[in-house]
């Protein structure tokens, strides 16, 4: 994919904007938290008409500087300047005022509200009484107009994540929106979903619009983008003009002399012993609203291997992976465990018998952010039972710190403190410790940029290597698939849909079974 | 005007003294504008209240222990607001070995000693019959714990109107006085009872190792900050609901038999107008100590010292004011705590949250 064609040339591109006046300068924005300059006197032009993209790996400031430029955070120093006039920017309302509108990586919409009833909820010409067909028939214009298709009486959450994200943007545009933020908003889209949505954000450049897209995956840039901006560390590391862009002078920028470690080579494959450790047979598993979201999956994984599952969001990955770590009911089949039937056995049985779990959304399945490190990682039932050891788990804790190069004051810091990339590692430390046996992961590296990406990769690969354990991972991120996985299979509308040794496995037969 | 949060929040003391002094200010506004009340009385009446650690020792003793339990559900998130239930239950199977078994006759100490365990039993399986549907069914434990008080109530009542009614009671309807040899010793010079110092130690040393080193306490802290982690670590998430709310009925129990055996003797009837509300009081208590289980005993100072100020103003002032004090728990007490507790409410959003002054250039 882009990731490594360098010089490929970007698929859109606008005429140059020079001579215009910026419509959002900053000057010397500062942001201290404690301990920490998250933003140190940024200068950032950016102008009306381009689309603007701001890079960064994991903790460079990139989140800070857009809730700074949405009216979430206050900077402590320097100066917003919209439209040629210093402005302060308190909350998020007055930036949707000034034409502002962001759209985040979790859509922000209501589940049982229509996509109009959610459009017209942050609507102000829209008073208290509005009749129905008169907001349906505004939404399909707009959407019409934008060029995507949307059914404004569905209810939310029949939708997928991408025409949720749709329903966003589409909000963001009624909104009256000038400069779109895009916070991560596409980073996770399937591929042939992320080319609808250049195409759009391209369109609404072209008429005027300006876009901001923040993100941490350089070929989204590449692909999109007039100018890049590259924070380090809280400061701008440099401003790039997409002609004079490649992946590695992006790359330098973004991790210094960590860029030479960035690779796509696929890592070493295993030699798997005979022995099944995981083997899934013909299960059925229900999804979150009806309808069986896994439908007769058969699966087996040897020790010492790692199994990819490749496949487009919400095709029965996830209820796959929560039917194995027994957090989903399993309708009919059986799933088998080393030797042992545990189709009627629970979570726990797995947790204390080297099964590790890294769920998706972290933040809010794998970690409790109000907790600290230590206590994050003392709640698995194989660390504290009855009688806690915190001598024992705080030497753990700092070593597994250190190893992960995890950066936090102490042991004792609450997670919320730590930046998206060093929370991942700790769930990631915790997980691969416990992981004797056998590691579940669903999209184990989608909150970490490149550099570290890689590394947990190697990690989790030398671990299946040396200590002969064995892993299934399901991802979205075919690149993942491929680098990691000793055999790939595929999956699309709840089946498995091919099998295949992934030294051997072609990339564009994979793409095509997985939206086939 | 703009509302920021705070990059750090406030040290978690310093908004409950705010809120502690602000309502007194407050309440000396009320009493001052209704009852003519002198602020210089109100103030020495608290200046008495907070200078005598001997008398509310008895009231002190009682709520750090209610405090103490609210904190243990509090910690999960479990919002117990039952513990005047518990109490109740507590003080009833107290008074059935105290008045219905030949044990104070037997050995005193054991009779002691019984009391305040079947107490406790009996708090926790009252608690355990609200945590049960909360685990399980996800049924709100806020109005069914609450609920659970008055039927607790009028268990009491029903029992102490019938077969509990008294022999030498003047045919009132009450219970006999328990026998002195179950009364709880007092420590001479104060109001509080052995039984209830070696509760309050034993208790406040329990809880502090349960919440810092037993896997129960962790994961109670968890179940009230994320209890998807618990469910992903393979935890039995209502399981520790259960344990959250049974603990913390567990120990408000133990507060009906030391109500019973140190304090009040016998169960009069009706029990609802004549009970102390620890269970409601320690509410406060819990929500003044932000949680923390040092300041918990700090936050019961301060709510039993009020409580007694009220009591000594209707001494120092009478007339007026006197018909106000008449009930069983005195309008200037509920006038105090209620302002605390409203400022402290309305002002805990500073501690996340500044407020900051901009002037346009």
């Amino acid at each position: 994919m882009a990731a490594e064609a360098d010089n490929a040339k970007p698929t859109f591109l606008s005429p140059p904007q020079e001579g215009k006046q910026p419509i959002v300068s900053l000057r010397g924005i500062t942001k201290r938290f404690p301990g920490v300059i998250a933003l140190d006197h940024i200068d950032l032009d950016i102008y009306p008409g381009t689309v603007h993209a701001l890079l960064g790996e994991n903790g460079a400031g990139k989140s800070t500087l857009v809730k700074v430029l949405y009216g979430i955070y206050t900077p402590d120093e320097g100066e917003i300047i919209i439209n040629g006039k210093p402005t302060r920017l308190t909350s998020p309302a007055e930036a949707i005022n000034m034409g502002i509108v962001m759209v985040s990586q979790s859509p922000q919409i209501i589940d049982r509200l229509t996509v109009a009833e959610n459009i017209i909820l942050g609507l102000k010409k829209y008073k208290y009484f509005v009749p129905v067909t008169k907001v349906y028939k505004t939404i399909r214009e707009e959407s019409k107009k934008v060029g995507i298709k949307i059914e404004p009486g569905i209810e939310v959450w029949r939708l997928s994540y991408t025409q949720k994200q749709l329903v966003e943007i589409l909000r963001a545009i009624l909104l009256g929106a000038k400069v779109l933020l895009l916070d991560e908003a596409i980073t996770y889209l399937p591929i042939e979903e992320k080319q609808r949505f250049y195409k759009f954000i391209r369109k609404f450049a072209d008429e005027g619009g300006t876009v901001v897209l923040i993100t941490h995956k350089i070929y989204e840039a590449m692909d999109v983008a007039d100018k890049i901006t590259v924070l380090r560390r809280g400061k701008v590391a440099g401003h790039l003009d997409r002609k004079e862009a490649t992946i590695e002078k992006i790359r330098k920028l973004m991790f210094g002399e960590r860029s030479a470690e960035i690779t796509y080579e696929r890592l070493p494959t295993a030699t798997p012993e005979d022995k099944t450790i995981l083997e899934v047979k013909d299960l059925w598993v229900m999804g979150d609203f009806g309808g069986y979201a896994v439908q007769d999956v058969s699966l087996e994984v040897k020790k010492g291997e790692v199994l990819g599952i490749a496949g487009v969001a919400g095709n029965g990955q996830k209820e796959l992976i929560q039917a194995i770590m027994r957090l989903r009911p399993v309708v009919k089949g059986r799933i088998i465990y080393n030797g042992e039937d545990i189709t009627r056995k629970s979570t726990y049985y797995l947790r204390v018998n080297g099964v590790g779990y890294i769920p998706d959304l972290p933040a809010k399945y794998g970690v409790s952010i109000e907790n600290t490190i230590l206590e994050n990682i003392a709640v698995l039932p194989v660390y504290s039972r009855g009688i806690i050891d915190w001598n024992k788990l705080r030497e753990l804790t700092l070593k597994l710190i250190k190893e992960f190069e995890i950066k936090t004051p102490s042991p004792d810091t609450p997670v919320k403190f730590l930046s998206g990339g060093n929370i991942m590692k700790v769930l990631v430390a915790r997980e691969l410790t416990v992981a004797t046996n056998l590691l579940v992961a669903y999209n184990p590296t989608r909150a970490l940029d490149e550099a570290t990406a890689i590394k947990v990769r190697k990690i989790i690969k030398d671990k299946v290597l040396k200590d002969k354990v064995s892993a299934i991972i399901a991802s979205e991120d075919l690149d993942e698939i491929f680098q990691i996985s000793d055999r790939i299979a595929v999956m699309n509308s709840g089946k498995i849909v091919g099998v295949f040794p992934a030294d051997k496995a072609k990339r564009e037969e994979i793409e095509h079974l997985m939206v086939m | 005007m703009v509302i920021v949060r705070r990059v750090k929040p406030l040290p978690y003391w310093i908004i409950p003294i705010i809120a502690l002094l602000a309502g007194i200010a407050v309440s000396m506004i009320i009493l001052y504008i209704l009852a003519g009340a002198s602020p210089a009385a109100v103030f020495s009446a608290i200046a008495y209240g907070f200078t005598r650690p001997g008398v509310i020792a008895k009231i002190f003793i009682a709520l750090t222990i209610v405090g103490i339990a609210l904190l243990v559900s509090f910690k999960g998130s479990i919002w117990n607001i039952g513990g005047e239930g518990q109490i109740t239950f507590g003080m009833m199977a107290a008074a059935w070995v105290a008045l219905f078994t030949m044990l104070p006759y037997i050995n005193p100490g054991l009779a002691q000693a019984s009391m305040i365990i079947l107490a406790m039993i009996a708090g926790g399986f009252w608690a355990l019959l609200a945590a049960l549907p909360r685990a399980y069914l996800g049924l709100d434990e806020v109005p069914v714990t609450l609920i659970m008080n008055y039927i607790a109530y009028y268990i009491v009542d029903l029992l102490v109107y019938g077969p509990w009614r008294g022999k030498s009671t003047y045919n009132y309807p009450r219970t006999d006085t328990i026998p002195s040899q179950a009364m709880f010793p007092q420590i001479p010079g104060t109001t509080m009872t052995w039984d209830g110092l070696f509760l309050l130690i034993i208790t406040f040393i329990g809880v502090w190792y349960l919440l810092r080193n037993t896997s129960i306490g962790l994961r109670i802290k968890i179940l009230g900050n994320n209890p998807n982690l618990l469910r992903s670590s393979g935890i039995n998430v209502p399981l520790t609901i259960i344990l959250a709310l049974t603990i913390s009925g567990l120990i408000a129990g133990s507060v009906g038999a030391l109500y019973l055996g140190g304090d009040v003797y016998h169960i009069g009837y009706p029990i609802e107008s004549q009970t102390a509300n620890y269970g409601y009081t320690g509410i406060l208590v819990a929500w003044l100590s932000m949680l923390e289980l040092i300041a918990v005993p700090l936050a019961a100072y301060i709510v039993s010292a009020l409580y007694e100020a009220g009591i000594k103003y209707q001494t120092l002032v009478g007339g007026n004011l006197g018909g106000m004090l008449a009930s069983g728990t005195s309008a200037i007490v509920d006038i105090f705590i209620g302002s605390i507790l409203l400022l402290y409410t309305i002002l805990i959003t500073f501690s996340e949250y500044k407020i900051k002054i901009i002037i346009e250039r």
